[in-house]
């Protein structure tokens, strides 16, 4: 968890030279103000040479300036120290994210990375705090002790004991401190989390009956999250001791060794001076030390807790395995393939075995939520089997080269930039300017051009909320159709077009040449295929449209109820396309 | 006394003896800490002076001393306690009263409202018995220092008044370049969110294309645009603050120099002048009072919040349990919502669809059918009981409702599709690790499962019935399924589905209601739906029109009319985007 915070203490050694620097400017007034005040009183005011004694003052008010100059200057260096953090942070988070997403199971909720962005906002003002108020204590208590032993060296055998003394009370009890500030955060943090949970249920929890149960598991939130808040209190209240013994007993001792000080040549103003010291840079520093470790050291904690939660969990997934490979064959072919999307649940797909010569046109129908978008994945190597291999232009898909097939999925990603840009996303790679015609030609064959006439031509800025998901997806499509990737795999690529546009892009990619895998979202997908895989359960059946009406009730089930006339009588578009559907994958 | 401020009262009167200790220490502190710098001032002067007493001003010095410290601590130990429990006390009523009220706050209160009424606000307005004592007690030192101040020189209060002045200034310019400043910085931050959220929406384009390297660059592009706007932050604060920082040092050295020239002309002692120089510090903590002030005014408007939410009223349930009957629903005369006057006899045990234009009225007769909502005028009657005699354990047990957008509540699967329903042992708050299931549970949830074709997905979970429900992101039409199965365990008499299978593929749809007429034939099922098919396979259809009953029989006799025909069709138009 510290590794975040060395790498920001590290990354620039010059800034904490500079850090360094102006923090002694800072601390100019802790060094001289006792003196200042001692000197002005005895050589000055109570010795009747007042403008000594104002010149005496008139220093530690140029000193209090220089502080401040230094003050502006160190928070420019704490914000030059922590804005690299936060960045570094940040960028944890979304790469943690994005590597979650594009590994099989469950993706990052958009709402978790706000959650992420707020810890990591919260993380860098608690750096910046305890990095200024550890350096801050450092320079002053160094700056006093100094000034102390200037005004008269025996004063540090009545300050220092007790100062030390209550610094390392402080530095013992700061582990429980930590523990319990942590169980508050996390108790505040889950009540918060439970009573969003009943804002948002209500409805379903009425119609559940729950409300006792659910008021009963908030409630125990509540009690927790109270006993930690008591908790906190007592030792917060033990820490406020410590402080006491560090700052308050040295002004005791100081009052008490006043006579021996004084019969050391000591005056009026020294005693004073020493007080000063003490009771105006010395005990400050030690609070500011004991509150900004005690709350902001524990923010900081907790918050990279979360942070790296959230990241790790992005690592160690399985990546590609070995470095990819050129193309070899076509086609693709399965063998004994086995998923599933945890070791305690149950296989989407088992024992598969499929072969897809190259050239060929495949449908995968089935109902929803049957495995056929894994069945995609393992094809486009985005998904290992668990047993099994899965060989696409001849070596294993997760392997193979990129370039090499196209994976097309339901929710078509379409990014914030020209439209070109995006069109040419797949083939930059290659070949870094894309020739307009050939995408003027792709445009056309999925039926595009009316969407980019509508832009404004290929410059046009566009971002996925700009977009109707239909129009995403022609876009998507046109993308892939300009690759030169052998095998094309549309997984319900088409959901959100009507049934014609949807006909003209299929019948696009199959004139494209190449191999092509149609996950069907409508049935009419499997009448334009040349073969077609019905898929129900973990069972699968292989035929041509004609033979799977025969041999499998299922398929005839799926087409049948795709009768042109009860599907126009109930919904002229042929289906729903604003309905959100996908797939456990 | 306005709502907020009774509110408050009953807040104070909730704290706890700890509010009491509170008070005295807050009080006491404060009196040692404004007699500490003048205690301290006449020891020194007695210590140098000719004849020194020196134990009584020692002695004076070590109490004082003392009593600030045990003060500090214990309120310290008091603050965190009587806060602690008056959010505690304040949580508990208004989760409670927003689950008593139900879903009815949703008319009123958003649900981001909801959650931060009862969330955020709770915890300032618990904060208000504790801020008003402190900030009470802060005035002590502050306005005790000023007078200290004008006892030992009149003119050092005339020098730091008018710096007082100068702090307030500064503090006003600096709020208004901040908010200017974080526009920029918030804008950055949002591109980079939007960036994120479409590159995982298009996870799996990216994963299958292996761009995740240029992804993660194109997301944090907007990055060095995001540190400028910081940076130029940073500088503003740091401006103000050590404008501000070095006012009251300068302050303190000037009152030390007037003081000082005092005291060379024999108006003031040595101890008189370290006294004032505190006493300088002291009453410049007259900004963290007026920070109280602030608190207190935010403790106030959180409570006003929360007391706005406890006036809605409470659902009330009867003592009836329900009698034998196979599920008879009955309208008489109900208007609520938008529908007025509706009569209506649901036989039991059949399946009746309700159909018409949006807005015609079709979710508010499924709210009132399970009690969901309560009509203005007339009563839905169950069996022959009128549904607010019913307890909430009777209704409960014989209703089921699943929702076009079901929310999942609980921590795993299990867990949400058994919310409610009675199991052995203590509650557990959601979100709690380690929920047993019984096995007789277990089947039972399965059975409703395997009825709502949710069994084959759900087992294929990482962990099946035992997956949190955060690691199973759902689809629409998954979502929508465990929430069919959630009122297949639930509605033992009567099922309410309420568009409840919109996202489901036509295949799955089919099979739910070969569910619905077979194994849960025996309930009385009222369906809400835009599609022909359903309402052709309803034994009857509720045809709304504006709020009434305009039809109600076969589909087949309504199809007639072309009006009727006119619902399915203007479904679809605006189902399509």
């Amino acid at each position: 968890m510290n590794r975040p915070v060395r790498r920001a203490l590290r990354r620039d050694p010059r800034l904490l030279v500079r850090l360094g620097l102006w923090s002694v400017l800072e601390s100019v007034p802790a060094l001289v103000i006792g003196l200042a005040v001692a000197r002005a009183i005895d050589d000055g005011f109570a010795a009747g040479r007042p403008v000594t004694g104002l010149a005496w003052l008139a220093l530690l008010g140029g000193a209090w300036l220089v502080a401040a100059l230094g003050a502006r200057q160190v928070i420019l260096a704490v914000a030059a120290i922590v804005e690299p953090f936060r960045e570094d942070l940040l960028s944890r988070v979304v790469e943690g994210a994005l590597d979650r997403s594009a590994a099989p199971g469950p993706g990052t909720e958009s709402s978790a990375v706000a959650r992420s962005n707020l810890q990591v906002e919260l993380a860098r003002d608690a750096l910046a705090s305890v990095i200024t108020v550890v350096r801050s204590f450092v320079f002053t208590a160094v700056s006093v002790l100094l000034g102390l032993m200037t005004l008269i060296p025996q004063v540090l055998v009545l300050v220092l004991p007790p100062f030390v003394a209550g610094l390392v009370l402080f530095l013992l009890s700061l582990p429980a401190l930590a523990r319990r500030q942590r169980a508050f955060l996390l108790a505040d943090e889950r009540t918060a989390e439970s009573v969003t949970a009943v804002a948002g249920g209500l409805r379903d929890i009425a119609a559940c009956a729950a409300e006792d149960r659910v008021a009963a598991a908030v409630g125990r939130r509540v009690r927790e999250q109270a006993g930690a808040g008591r908790a906190l209190a007592r030792v917060t209240a033990a820490r406020t001791l410590s402080l006491a013994v560090g700052g308050w007993s040295p002004v005791v001792l100081v009052l008490a060794g006043a006579p021996w000080l004084l019969s050391e040549g000591a005056g009026a103003g020294v005693i004073l001076g020493a007080l000063v010291y003490v009771t105006q840079s010395l005990a400050p520093a030690l609070g500011n030390l004991v509150e900004g470790l005690g709350v902001s050291g524990v923010r900081l904690w907790v918050s990279l807790d979360r942070i790296e939660e959230s990241a790790r969990s992005g690592e160690g997934l399985p990546r590609a395995a070995g470095s990819r490979l050129p193309a070899t064959g076509g086609g693709a072919e399965l063998r004994g393939v086995t998923f599933a999307y945890g070791p305690h649940a149950e296989p989407v797909v088992a024992g598969l075995d499929l072969s897809v010569p190259d050239g060929d046109h495949l449908a995968v129908v089935g109902p929803s939520g049957i495995g056929k978008s894994t069945l995609a994945g393992l094809v486009a190597g985005v998904l290992r089997p668990d047993a099994g291999e899965v060989l696409v232009a001849g070596v294993p898909a997760d392997r193979l080269d990129p370039a090499e097939r196209v994976l097309i999925p339901q929710e078509a990603y379409v990014f914030r930039g020209s439209l070109m840009e995006n069109l040419t996303y797949l083939v930059q790679a290659g070949a870094q300017e894309a020739d307009e015609t050939a995408v003027d030609e792709a445009v056309a064959a999925v039926g595009l051009t009316g969407l980019v006439e509508r832009l404004g031509g290929y410059r046009a800025e566009i971002c996925s909320s700009l977009l109707s998901p239909g129009e995403r997806q022609l876009v998507a499509l046109a993308r892939a159709y300009l690759t030169p990737a052998r095998l094309i795999v549309l997984d319900e690529a088409t959901c959100h077009l009507d049934p014609v546009a949807e006909a003209r892009a299929e019948k696009a990619f199959a004139r494209r040449g190449g191999t092509l895998l149609v996950i069907a979202h409508r049935p009419a997908s499997a009448l334009r295929a040349r073969r077609v895989l019905v898929m129900d359960g973990t069972r699968v059946r292989l035929g041509t449209h004609e033979e799977l009406l025969s041999s499998s009730p299922l398929y005839a089930d799926l087409v049948g109820r795709w009768d042109p006339r009860t599907a126009s009588a109930e919904a002229p578009s042929g289906d729903r396309p604003d309905v959100p559907s996908g797939h456990v994958a | 006394m306005r709502s907020s401020d009774r509110l408050v009262t009953r807040i104070v009167r909730r704290s706890g003896p700890w509010l009491g200790v509170l008070a005295v220490t807050s009080v006491t502190g404060a009196l040692a800490q404004l007699a500490l710098p003048f205690v301290l001032g006449r020891t020194v002067d007695d210590l140098v002076s000719a004849a020194p007493s020196r134990g009584m001003w020692l002695g004076a010095c070590v109490a004082i001393v003392v009593a600030a410290v045990a003060c500090d601590a214990l309120g310290v130990w008091a603050t965190g306690a009587c806060s602690a429990r008056a959010s505690e006390w304040l949580r508990h009523l208004t989760v409670r009263h927003v689950l008593g009220a139900g879903p009815a706050l949703n008319r009123r209160f958003s649900e981001g409202e909801l959650a931060t009424r009862a969330g955020v606000n709770a915890e300032e307005a618990g904060r208000a018995p504790e801020t008003l004592v402190t900030g009470a007690a802060l005035v002590i030192p502050t306005a005790g220092g000023l007078v200290a101040l004008t006892l030992i020189d009149p003119w050092l209060t005339l020098t730091l008044a008018v710096g007082l002045v100068v702090i307030v200034l500064v503090l006003r310019a600096f709020l208004r370049v901040s908010t200017t400043l974080a526009g920029g910085y918030q804008e950055a931050q949002g591109d980079i969110a939007v960036r994120l959220i479409d590159a995982l929406a298009g996870a799996r384009t990216i994963a299958a294309a292996g761009t995740l390297a240029e992804e993660k660059a194109r997301v944090l592009a907007p990055l060095p645009r995001m540190r400028a706007h910081a940076m130029e932050m940073w500088r503003a604060n740091a401006r103000a603050g050590v404008q501000a920082g070095v006012v009251v040092p300068l302050l303190e050295v000037a009152v030390l120099g007037v003081g000082g020239i005092r005291l060379a002309s024999g108006d003031l002692s040595a101890g008189e002048l370290y006294s004032a120089a505190r006493y300088v510090v002291l009453g410049a903590g007259l900004g963290s009072a007026l920070g109280y002030v602030g608190r207190l005014a935010r403790a106030r408007a959180a409570a006003g919040r929360i007391a706005e939410l406890l006036s809605e009223p409470v659902r009330t349930y009867g003592r009836r349990s329900l009698p034998p009957g196979p599920g008879r629903l009955e309208l008489r005369g109900v208007t609520a919502g938008g529908l007025s006057g509706v009569d209506l006899t649901v036989p039991g045990g059949c399946a009746v669809a309700v159909v018409g234009r949006s807005g015609a009225g079709k979710s508010v007769l499924a709210a009132l059918a399970g009690r969901l909502t309560d009509p203005s005028g007339g009563e839905v009657l169950l069996d022959g009981v009128a549904l607010p005699e019913l307890s909430r354990e009777a209704l409960g047990g014989a209703v089921g409702y699943a929702f076009e957008r079901p929310v999942l509540i609980g921590e795993t699967v299990a867990d949400a599709l058994g919310l409610g329903l009675p199991e052995p042992g203590p509650a557990r708050p959601p979100g709690s690790p380690e929920t047993p299931q019984s096995p007789e549970r277990l089947e039972t949830l399965r059975a409703a499962a395997r009825a709502a074709c949710a069994d084959a997905f759900v087992r294929r979970l990482p962990a099946g019935y035992g997956t949190p429900l955060a690691d199973a992101p759902m689809s629409g039409g998954e979502r929508q399924r465990l929430g069919l199965a959630r009122a297949f365990a639930h509605g033992r008499r009567l099922l309410v589905l309420d568009d409840a299978t919109s996202s489901l593929d036509t295949l799955t749809e089919r099979r739910v209601s070969e569910a619905l007429t077979g194994e849960l034939g025996g309930r009385t099922r009222l369906i809400v739906t835009h599609r022909a098919a359903t309402a052709a396979a309803a034994d009857r259809v509720i045809w709304l029109e504006d709020g009434r009953v305009r039809g109600y029989d076969r589909h087949r006799a309504l199809w007639d009319d072309p009006r009727y025909r006119a619902v399915f069709q203007a479904a679809d138009r605006t189902g399509a985007p």
